[in-house]
């Protein structure tokens, strides 16, 4: 047992520092820092850059031309991207999709896609919950019939994250009504330039247009589209999220965020109230609790001695730790935190804030926050998952 | 980076947890709780394990073993709720091995590996509630020898030791000194404990005295900390076994014709107590691992475990006694007794709201595991 990372690990993360360090542009790490408006340009950029490097697709290994890094090597390069201020890595196309065809997808899907995805150029969307299957995402009804060499896809996905950038996006549809819902589910790429592919905007209760409905009313989508084979696309889709472990607790964003926390705490005049400043002490314990458990996982990964169900939990407590950090930041404002002056999220703004800079994004933040415990299998839900493993 | 287990780890763990099993069981723990919450016998038998000198160097007759060790057999001290006080043997000899002179090492260490003396760290003065800094016990020097007086509280198994670690003012500042219970002047005033173990009122009056240090409070920081490192350890194996008394009453009870595991609201309850127990775990591994760091990164770490460790044993212990319903609450069912052995754990070494008060106190611009 070793709280340490080795020389050669402490190596790693140095390189990786000194490499975002320099390379991530600090007008955007500005706005990460700040909880200021990221634009499509700005996520587009730090994906290209980091696509050049070849680490877009980090978690990649090499016969794909990804670096081949262990779990631990990922979580160093998480962390440092995090702590530096970059944006995060919208996850769709190389962290999501990607793994699934490389395992499942034929070599002509894998030369035809990777290397869009690779180069941060294709911009990928997830189309899987529907307005009738929420957490219960078995329950989905898009369809695809099968026509010669086509499938014809009528249905609508909902939630679609940052789906008005999209270009592509990978779906899960239903391909047969017989057996348990999940036997009939099939996985498809579907170019979103198709004829009958409509984007519509759902606007969130910060204001903000992070989600989308995307319908689909006839959309013909070549049958060389599926990956693997027709009705096994429920298991392609557990693959997945078996590859999401330890970064759904996105522990390395909450220390930037704490940081942040106590410098917001000081410039209010909280952090020596001791009410306020305990807060923040509970919060600081959660977050090395959360830390900690992390560390366990991938210690089990790199050793394979011993395994740790507890996926569950990461997301719960890393889940409910962005939500509580986005909360104590708004209560430090007060009253500050209120005006909602949309351009006063955005970076380089010259008119009066009210107050200062660092409230104005803090109530839309909070609010954007509760979406944490509800996306990814709601919090309820991973509480179903957890007590099975414990209870049976 | 690592969190396995040495296959000499699993070997210490599988040998105490052999013992736990056999040799101490419900009713044998039972009967010494009726017979005052102390069992030299059983002490001793911890001793023969080696576990009595588990911190004693190879060349004082110890097995010269660290923090990891001593972890790793407080959990499965804690599955049992052993009574005898090892984690006080911990502290005493990780102290006197780390601070005292060559002379009480040699005289000591020995006896406390070989199990003929159980020395306890005797600190709790009635003003000071959780301060260390906080100490009326006097100490005086006359020539090369030293006697102490003033009185300490709660000190673990106090009328039955052999001596105390007792921290005490010299010449204005702290010193710490060990004081045998047999030496003139000092009387012990012992009583039964909660959760069925046993402590005592120690009053010293210019009762002899050895120096380990005159740097007594880093030593008896240092010394706390042990001990929580070691509570923290303990609570994990209490905190187990909890989860599995829980787990099987809820898929033996049945209510309403059904087996109260199908009910989601409980279910829900045992995936938070499983939250906490994880939490839980983690900081006591943060706690060991960081018990040699430098001493502001030591007490810093130590006081975030303390504090995790203390709401998750509250959150835990409280919800098994509920999950159980009315058994739960009765002397014969055995989950009463882990939740007794909790509540002494959360108040031993500072309590929760005292660790939260010293994890804000202590904090940092950064945070973090490595902060």
């Amino acid at each position: 047992m070793d709280l340490a990372f080795t020389p050669e690990e402490q190596k790693f993360r140095e390189d990786v520092r000194a490499w975002v360090r320099t390379n991530l542009p600090q007008d955007i790490s500005n706005k990460v820092h700040n909880s200021l408006h990221l634009t499509r340009e700005d996520m587009q950029q730090w994906a290209r850059i980091l696509g050049k490097k070849g680490w877009l697709g980090y978690g990649w290994p090499k016969q794909f031309g990804g670096p081949g890094w262990n779990a631990v090597q990922k979580h160093l390069f998480e962390e440092e991207c995090a702590l530096a201020g970059a944006p995060r890595i919208v996850p769709f196309g190389p962290v999501m999709v990607a793994p699934v065809i490389m395992t499942f997808g034929s070599p002509e899907q894998q030369q035809r896609f990777l290397p869009g995805i690779a180069s941060g150029e294709v911009w990928w969307s997830q189309g899987y919950s529907e307005p009738g299957s929420g957490s219960d995402l078995a329950s989905l009804k898009t369809r695809a019939e099968r026509k010669g060499d086509k499938y014809i896809v009528n249905g609508q996905k909902t939630w679609t994250t940052l789906a008005q950038y999209g270009e592509w996006i990978f779906c899960l549809v239903r391909t047969s009504t017989e057996g348990k819902p999940q036997t009939g589910i099939s996985f498809l790429l579907i170019d979103m330039k198709s004829p009958g592919v409509t984007v519509r905007p759902i606007i969130m209760l910060d204001g903000g247009h992070e989600v989308n409905e995307v319908f689909f009313d006839n959309v013909e989508v070549p049958a060389e589209n599926l990956i693997g084979e027709e009705n096994k696309g429920w298991t392609y889709a557990k693959h997945l999220l078996s590859h999401e472990r330890t970064n759904i607790a996105d522990v390395n964003r909450a220390k930037r965020e704490l940081e942040r926390l106590k410098r917001i705490a000081k410039a209010e005049n909280v952090y020596t109230d001791t009410r306020f400043r305990d807060e923040i002490a509970k919060l600081e314990v959660d977050i090395v609790a959360l830390e900690m458990l992390v560390l366990r996982v991938l210690s089990a990964e790199k050793s394979g001695k011993n395994s740790l169900d507890i996926a569950g939990l990461l997301k719960i407590k890393g889940s409910e730790i962005q939500q509580r950090y986005s909360e104590l930041m708004m209560l430090a404002c007060g009253a500050y935190s209120l005006p909602y002056i949309k351009e006063a999220m955005e970076a380089g703004w010259q008119g009066d804030y009210v107050g200062a800079a660092h409230c104005a994004p803090l109530a839309s933040t909070y609010f954007n926050m509760r979406k944490t415990t509800i996306y990814g299998g709601s919090n309820e839900v991973q509480r179903n998952i957890v007590a099975q493993t414990v209870l049976g | 980076m690592d969190f396995d287990f040495s296959d000499e780890q699993e070997q210490l763990r599988d040998a105490v947890r052999k013992w736990v099993d056999k040799g101490y069981t419900f009713e044998r723990r039972r009967a010494i709780v009726k017979a005052g919450g102390f069992d030299r016998a059983a002490y001793g038998e911890l001793a023969e394990l080696g576990l009595a000198g588990l911190y004693v160097s190879d060349d004082q007759g110890g097995m010269g073993m660290g923090p990891v060790e001593g972890m790793v057999v407080m959990e499965e001290l804690g599955r049992g709720i052993v009574l005898e006080p090892l984690g006080q043997t911990l502290i005493a000899s990780g102290i006197l091995g780390g601070y005292a002179p060559e002379a009480v090492k040699s005289s000591w260490l020995p006896k406390i590996a070989g199990g003929e003396a159980l020395v306890v760290l005797a600190y709790q003065e009635r003003k000071a509630r959780w301060r260390l800094d906080v100490c009326e016990t006097q100490a005086t020097q006359s020539g090369n020898a030293w006697s102490v007086s003033g009185a300490k509280s709660l000190v673990p198994a106090g009328d039955m030791v052999e001596a105390f670690l007792v921290p005490a003012i010299a010449n204005g500042k702290m010193a710490l000194f060990l004081v045998e219970r047999g030496a003139n002047g000092v009387q012990a005033r012992g009583y039964p404990t909660q959760e069925g173990g046993r402590a005592a009122e120690v009053e010293f009056k210019s009762a002899p005295a050895t120096l380990v240090t005159l740097d007594g409070l880093a030593a008896l920081e240092h010394a706390v900390d042990i001990g929580i490192a070691a509570a923290c350890a303990e609570a994990v194996g209490v905190l187990d076994k909890t989860m599995d008394v829980t787990v099987e009453y809820m898929n033996t009870r049945k209510q309403f014709g059904v087996a109260l595991a199908t009910f989601q609201a409980l279910r829900h309850r045992v995936a938070d107590m499983k939250m906490q127990l994880e939490l839980a775990r983690s900081m006591s591994y943060y706690a060991s691992l960081k018990l040699n760091a430098p001493a502001d990164e030591r007490r810093r770490a130590l006081a975030r475990a303390k504090y995790q460790l203390g709401v998750s044993m509250r959150f835990i212990g409280q919800n098994s006694v509920q999950l159980h319903g009315g058994i739960g609450v009765t002397d014969e069912y055995i989950g009463s007794h882990y939740f007794k052995k909790l509540t002494q754990l959360e108040l031993s070494f500072g309590d929760t709201l005292h660790h939260l008060g010293e994890v804000s106190a202590r904090m940092q611009d950064t945070a973090g595991v490595f902060a």
